[in-house]
């Protein structure tokens, strides 16, 4: 398969256990470029020559080193540069105002990490291809207009 | 004379110099002189010209000689459009003017002609002309009586209507609003000039053009109207984009809307999907339930009565009721096993035990079968076996009896073969084939393909002659397959099958536990013990009363979970049998209560008919140390009883104890690992370093916190171990405590309970640490 057709993903979280394990995942999925960085600010470095189809962001990523940025700071950091990246927001937490506090954000979706949380992603990013073709045809039609 | 001759010399030179042909012309037609521009004209020199017949210089000689004739008639001719003809052939377009010239008496000597040379002129008409014909908008000039005086061809084709028909008809008639057309035109006299008023031209065969109507009058020297030009611009394109814009984005709109159903629509199919899973878990837990209850009690009191002083007749009797109910919890376990399949809830247990002896275990409950059957069996087991692998005995058990079951089952003489053979070893796994074959009556070829669906049998009437549910072999392939091995049948009707399975296992160092002989006899040392049963089916109570003090254990009833706290608030026991679905308080919330409100470590058993590894999982997660199904095994219970009684000595309830989960001996399952990383050794390999690397970093992190009160790096700490539990197969039970600070530490509420528990997952966590550094060397090795 060509590179042309693979899904590009921005993995970014300071757990690197789930982070390397996603990675494992994605990658054994045949139609993913999987990028990981441990934190915001090295996601941030590489974006703005580097545009990936869709990003993965820890909601905690200050949990241990207190000076590093936070998840919500990054995704807003994202959403300046490039508001057109769908990015997703992961978290251990099932709380309710986290998930819309990440959605006030414009994050696409919020994910509780579990076991399930790769096959929801997966889901997911089928949802944001699939919204993402559709845009793209609706702005062709406005075009012709 | 002088002045005249230089006169005349003048005007000579003014008539060279001319660019227009000046010719003189006797009355016959014969030139007489000419200048140089004659000569250029025609090719042809002067001397040969004089004295020629003028026509025949011209293209139309006829017409040159009628033009002449006019001058003599008229005495002059203006601008008669004529062509002259080079010598070469090359045409010049002139304007025909002559006067006769007389002599001083008045008689005519002959015509002075000049042709003035119009061919640019011509040339400018022609293109005009031709952009005009050029041109897609129909141009149209109108006479002030509205009759069309001239058109191009655009006008033609849009009307379809040939020029000769079109000119001199009414203009108005081709457009579908005659009236309004009119009024147009009579706007372009008024204003003298009209811009884009939108009319339709009509076709004779009554295709439409939309068109955009300009017009300004024309008028003539003197500034007199003499009609209006009309372009009439062709908008149909125009027209037909704006449709096809409107259309576009009435379609992109809908489009959206669209999918903005197909998302709901599809958001709520897959909340009715996974309700749908749920309820059908639910059902088969409600139905096994259902069906195990009044089965338990039929079992158990049908033991009981065995062991009475019977005649004859009645234990042949009671023995036949307790088969029955032992084969239909068979049944009943095969719809839960392939429920569980379906679900994707089917587990495997990676424990290490003796293949051979597991073999020769299961041959031995068949032999009374065979031996009345008249068969013979065949055992071939391939000695370069490793004695000990990891693997799943109980599955495998599950797996070769229904072969064996079905080959004894559908053989009437001849032999059953049982082969196992090692097909490959590496210095991890080994690959070992069971191959079952039989001389029974074989299935028919064209039945092979669906013989390992659900509910088949190779003839619908085997099931009349040899009985069977037609579960077997789909749990057998269900089994095989979800280990990753692979099953296979040969067969000739008449002479016989062979079902062959493959199956993967891993090599091990460890030891086999040899399992405490489940003997009934009475431990001896274990005396005074008291036990709550916590059951509300009073059948089931008095089985459970009959077992127990058969076992010579003191009991007391409590009929659902409200009673039994009460009961315990006054009386210590020693362990707790709970039954789970009950009215006022459940199993669950019972459990719930006693381990977090009563802070008592008191041994309990779920006595369980839903055996669905849902209420297994919800069992362990609420605090239960272990599960007995129904209908119960009087040897288990009696087994499971002992253990826990040995273990925390028994009878000190308020004493902290580690939660034992027998069903997981291990803290770490690496099942999930192996299955997400598809058993690549590295990457697994990987995984545990990160692991052995991250945690206790972490853990540290949480122990300074304690210290300095940091309640939200704390917080953060545990909150980033928590993923690592499900990864490394951690039970729930300890995750949950991990929550549970998080919980604390984010609320700041019950800090003081923080202490311990973060002690207790340092414990885990360091027995997770030892688990997963031999399991690294082992994969090193």
């Amino acid at each position: 398969m060509n590179t042309e057709n693979k899904i590009k993903i921005f993995l970014v979280d300071d757990d690197a256990i789930f982070l390397r394990m996603m990675e494992i995942e994605f990658m054994q999925q045949d139609n993913f470029i999987v990028k990981t960085f441990a934190t915001g600010e090295l996601c941030m470095q590489h974006l703005p020559e580097d545009k990936p189809d869709v990003i993965i962001l820890d909601y905690h990523l200050d949990g241990i080193d207190k000076n590093a940025m936070n998840g919500m700071e990054t995704l807003d950091k994202i959403k300046a540069l490039n508001p057109s990246i769908p990015v997703v927001m992961l978290s251990s937490q099932d709380k309710i105002d986290v998930a819309i506090n990440c959605m006030h954000h414009k994050a696409f979706d919020y994910i509780v990490k579990s076991e399930t949380a790769f096959m929801r992603l997966q889901k997911i990013i089928t949802t944001i291809l699939h919204y993402q073709k559709m845009e793209k045809e609706l702005s062709w039609y406005m075009e012709r207009m | 004379m002088e002045t005249r001759r230089q006169e005349s010399h003048y005007a000579r030179r003014l008539i060279e110099a001319s660019l227009d042909p000046l010719i003189t012309i006797s009355i016959e037609g014969k030139i007489t002189d000419m200048n140089e521009a004659l000569a250029n004209i025609t090719g042809i020199t002067r001397e040969k010209l004089t004295g020629t017949d003028f026509f025949d210089y011209f293209t139309d000689p006829q017409k040159a000689r009628e033009v002449y004739r006019e001058v003599f008639a008229n005495g002059s001719v203006t601008d008669s459009p004529l062509t002259l003809r080079h010598r070469n052939g090359k045409l010049t377009d002139v304007l025909f003017n002559g006067s006769v010239y007389r002599d001083d008496a008045g008689n005519a000597l002959g015509v002075v002609i000049v042709a003035r040379d119009v061919t640019a002129q011509k040339l400018l008409f022609n293109y005009s002309l031709s952009l005009i014909e050029a041109s897609l908008d129909p141009l149209v000039t109108i006479s002030t009586e509205g009759k069309i005086t001239d058109m191009n061809q655009a006008t033609v084709n849009i009307t379809g209507i040939t020029r000769e028909n079109l000119k001199g008809t009414d203009f108005f008639d081709y457009f579908t609003e005659p009236q309004k057309a009119r009024e147009v035109y009579e706007e372009v006299f008024a204003k003298g000039s009209v811009a884009d008023s939108p009319l339709t031209l009509r076709h004779k065969n009554g295709k439409l053009t939309d068109v955009r109507f300009n017009g300004s009058v024309y008028k003539d020297d003197r500034g007199n109207v003499l009609g209006v030009v009309i372009v009439a611009r062709d908008v149909t394109e125009q027209k037909r984009i704006a449709t096809e814009l409107t259309e576009a984005k009435v379609f992109a709109e809908l489009a959206t809307e669209i999918a903005e159903q197909a998302k709901s629509k599809a958001e709520s199919a897959t909340q009715i999907a996974e309700a749908a899973v749920k309820s059908k878990q639910q059902f088969l837990s409600n139905m096994s339930h259902e069906i195990r209850t009044p089965m338990n009690a039929i079992i158990g009191f049908t033991k009981v009565v065995l062991k009475t002083e019977l005649s004859k007749k009645q234990q042949e009797y009671l023995n036949a009721i307790k088969i029955s109910g032992d084969a239909l919890i068979v049944l009943i376990n095969d719809i839960l096993d392939l429920a569980k399949v379906d679900a994707g809830k089917m587990t495997f247990a990676h424990v290490p035990f003796k293949l051979s002896s597991s073999i020769s275990a299961m041959l031995h409950l068949f032999e009374t079968k065979i031996h009345e059957k008249n068969l013979e069996l065949i055992k071939e087991y391939d000695p370069a076996i490793p004695e000990i692998l990891l693997g799943d005995p109980v599955r495998l058990h599950q797996i070769i009896l229904n072969l064996v079951g079905n080959a004894v089952k559908f053989t009437s003489e001849g032999k059953i073969t049982v082969c196992v053979r090692l097909l490959e070893e590496t210095s991890e796994v080994v690959t070992i084939e069971f191959a079952i074959t039989d001389t029974g009556i074989g299935i028919p070829e064209n039945k092979l393909g669906n013989i390992f669906d659900d509910f088949q049998q190779a003839t619908s009437g085997t099931s009349r002659l040899y009985g069977g549910t037609g579960l077997g072999l789909a749990i057998v392939k269900q089994l095989v397959e979800s280990q990753g091995g692979s099953i296979t049948v040969k067969s000739k009707l008449g002479q016989g099958s062979t079902f062959a399975f493959c199956l993967s296992f891993l090599k091990t160092n460890a030891s086999v536990e040899t399992e405490a002989d489940m003997g009934i006899e009475l431990e001896t040392g274990i005396k005074n013990v008291k036990i709550l049963v916590v059951e509300d089916i009073a059948l089931n109570q008095l089985l459970m009363k009959t077992l127990l003090e058969e076992f010579g254990f003191e009991m007391e009833i409590a009929g659902n979970g409200k009673i039994a706290i009460e009961k315990m608030k006054t009386t210590s026991y020693d362990i707790i049998l709970m039954d789970l679905q009950m009215p006022e308080m459940n199993g669950f919330e019972a459990t719930e209560y006693i381990r977090r409100n009563m802070d008592s470590q008191v041994p309990i058993i779920a006595l369980t008919a839903d055996v669905t590894t849902v209420d297994v999982e919800k069992c362990k997660a609420v605090g239960m140390n272990d599960y007995i199904s129904k209908p119960i095994d009087d040897k288990l219970l009696y087994s499971k009883i002992i253990k826990y009684l040995k273990k925390g000595d028994g009878r000190e309830t308020g004493h902290k104890e580690r939660a034992e989960l027998p069903a997981q001996e291990k803290y770490t399952n690496l099942d999930y690992i192996k299955k997400h990383t598809r058993n690549n050794q590295s990457l697994i390999n990987e995984m545990i370093s990160l692991y052995l690397e991250q945690t206790p970093s972490l853990i540290s992190e949480m122990k300074q916190c304690l210290v300095t009160e940091d309640w939200p790096t704390l917080q953060a700490a545990v909150h980033k171990m928590i993923p690592s539990f499900s990864i490394m197969g951690i039970s729930g039970h300890f995750e949950n405590k991990a929550r549970q600070i998080q919980e604390y530490a984010g609320t700041k509420q019950n800090t003081e309970k923080i202490g311990a528990l973060v002690s207790e997952l340092e414990e885990v966590c360091t027995q997770v640490y030892t688990e997963l550094e031999m399991e690294i060397n082992l994969i090193k090795k």
